[in-house]
């Protein structure tokens, strides 16, 4: 079994009364509680299964700096997160977790329709498009579904056995893309909290050929990965990772990185964040080769989708900086994240940040959300996609030179 | 002429809406009881459950991510507002305890610890009435509960969240009874939550 942090968790949850005859490996989330924190009340948040109706969406809660717009563009689509994009920017097609389906958004001009377009899958997270061809990554299982924008009744190819899949769920569910270089970036996150992970296929990002061949580890200590992509000049790739819980509110923050040449270590488990050695899981100079953040991005903040901007519309400041999507925090006290920041490069290959789009609560300190943003995506018109989890909607960002003379305030 | 056809059509609209959901609720009341509380020890109490947790379960037998041969007809196709409606309409009930007989004292006891021990309180409410997408364990039926006990602890029950396998993983079968008898006897709270 795997090699969980045994003595921590068995103070944690050791149940003396009961006749066990087997300590009990407690929820993946949950590894790493301590005793202190026994108690504690924080869980993640409960998704929504059903059809939010656009109606009940308060979108003009959303705020923006000025000049920009925020609108429903679709809805209907329970738990929708990571989208891909058809050549034409005609067809959205929309991964989700636990409801299981994929679905596919058509722009046709004033309205969005909505089909389904695969369900009954284990978390298909990971959607991605090339050469006309929708790849599907649930946990378990791998398709593609050629030509999907032309034929919408496409039976798909299952193409699992040629990506060997590890068998544990949790941090398994994926975001995948095709990078600059044509090959199929796949993320396999440490199956837990916190621990050694069971084996060496976990907490590492890999890339294949588009047909799933050539497979190749390009990065290791990455607990788990669910947004990234490449710099439009430099063609080095970004990736979000969330860090680790139940070590305090202030606890290891949420990374950005940068991966400037394949092979790279970011740490885990021995050492999180800007060099912070993890309290349970010890090695001897844990920091030792490992490549540091080029940005922290907050403490439980749930860092995921994450887009350069290279589009006309918004101004020009905008052009090449990233627009990253924080979904907002569970492990900690006091919320954090639940908005849209945008993230500029300095000199020096740090990065720093400011919010761009927030909103998403009632109140800046309180747990009372309307929805949760995931994934950003660029259109051919410049404007930008920003999908709800919580609401299952899609929101349209675009941008207006604002008019000197229509100027108010 | 057009205006009065547009009342009838909306009237109509209205009324099937209405009465479908009339129907949906009685084929419900048949097993889970007429006013959501469970006449049959096999079959779970839906009254005063959470409004989340009735809507995320009908949706994940819906798409036979959570294994129901007897719930799977009555749900499949339905429209996610329906769905709504009746988590709405069932949430709203009063629950009550429907288990008759007295309670055995060592299993009352057995059961209290166990709670205790296995920490049922956090997710579950410390009056085990349930929150969010959490379920009432409270005055739920004990050859239910007992049932699905072991269905979670030995992979049978899945679909959502593993927490329940993995806080069930390795706990006997007495204990489990010890649970189900103590819960179906926890005084119900009040709904509405």
């Amino acid at each position: 079994m795997m090699k969980l942090i045994a003595v921590a968790v068995a103070a944690a949850f050791a149940a003396p009364a009961l006749s066990q005859d087997k300590p009990a490996p407690p929820p993946a989330w949950h590894q790493g509680k301590p005793p202190a924190q026994a108690e504690s009340k924080l869980a993640p948040h409960a998704g929504k299964m059903t059809e939010t109706p656009a109606s009940e969406i308060p979108i003009d809660k959303l705020k923006l700096p000025a000049g920009f717009k925020a609108e429903i563009w679709a809805s209907g689509l329970p738990g929708g997160r990571a989208m891909a994009v058809s050549e034409d920017g005609k067809k959205v097609y929309v991964g989700t977790r636990i409801i299981g389906r994929v679905y596919e958004v058509t722009d046709e001009g004033s309205k969005r329709s909505v089909r389904v377009v695969v369900d009954k899958l284990t978390q298909p997270a990971g959607v991605a498009m090339k050469d006309g061809n929708l790849y599907v990554f649930a946990i378990d299982k791998v398709l593609r579904f050629d030509g999907i924008a032309k034929s919408s009744d496409v039976k798909p190819v299952d193409m699992t056995a040629k990506f060997d899949l590890p068998k544990e769920q949790h941090h398994n569910w994926k975001y995948v893309a095709f990078g600059p270089d044509g090959k199929l970036y796949v993320p396999f996150g440490a199956p837990c909290n916190i621990c050694e992970p069971p084996s060496k296929e976990y907490a590492q990002i890999r890339r294949y050929n588009a047909d799933g061949s050539g497979k190749e580890v390009i990065a290791t200590g990455v607990r788990n990965s669910v947004g990234f992509d490449w710099h439009p000049k430099t063609k080095e790739m970004w990736f979000t990772d969330h860090g680790r819980d139940w070590a305090g509110d202030d606890g290891p923050q949420d990374e950005l990185n940068r991966l400037a040449k394949p092979g790279n270590n970011y740490g885990f488990p021995y050492c999180h964040a800007n060099g912070i050695a993890d309290p349970e899981i010890k090695k001897q100079d844990a920091c030792k080769g490992v490549t540091r953040p080029a940005a922290l991005m907050g403490s439980h903040a749930a860092v995921m989708g994450v887009k350069f901007y290279t589009g006309k519309m918004f101004p020009a400041e905008y052009q090449n900086t990233m627009f990253l999507v924080r979904k907002g925090s569970w492990n900690r006290t006091k919320p954090n994240g639940f908005d849209v920041v945008n993230v500029r490069l300095g000199q020096d290959g740090k990065a720093t940040y400011k919010p761009f789009a927030t909103g998403f609560q009632q109140g800046a300190d309180t747990y009372n959300f309307w929805g949760r943003p995931a994934y950003v995506h660029q259109m051919p018109d410049g404007a930008m996609l920003l999908s709800d989890e919580q609401t299952g909607a899609i929101y349209r960002i675009s941008y207006q030179r604002p008019k000197a003379a229509a100027k108010k305030q | 002429m057009l205006r009065k056809g547009r009342w009838a059509i909306l009237l109509t609209a209205f009324f099937s809406v209405v009465v479908f959901s009339q129907e949906r609720i009685q084929l419900c009341a048949t097993c889970h009881g007429p006013d959501g509380n469970s006449p049959d020890p096999k079959i779970p109490s839906i009254a005063g459950q959470p409004k989340l947790f009735i809507e995320t379960q009908l949706v994940l037998i819906r798409e036979e991510l959570r294994k129901s041969e007897l719930m799977l007809p009555v749900v499949r196709g339905m429209k996610d507002p329906e769905i709504i409606r009746l988590a709405d309409h069932f949430s709203k009930l009063p629950s009550r305890g429907m288990e008759s007989g007295n309670p055995d004292a060592a299993l009352m006891k057995a059961g209290a610890e166990r709670a205790q021990a296995l920490r049922c309180g956090i997710c579950h409410t410390s009056d085990f009435g349930g929150q969010k997408q959490v379920p009432r364990l409270a005055a739920q039926r004990e050859a239910y509960l007992e049932a699905e006990m072991r269905a979670y602890r030995d992979g049978k029950r899945t679909g959502g969240d593993t927490i329940m396998a993995a806080t069930l993983y390795g706990v006997s079968d007495a204990d489990i009874r010890a649970l189900a008898h103590f819960l179906s006897r926890s005084k119900a709270p009040a709904p509405a939550r």
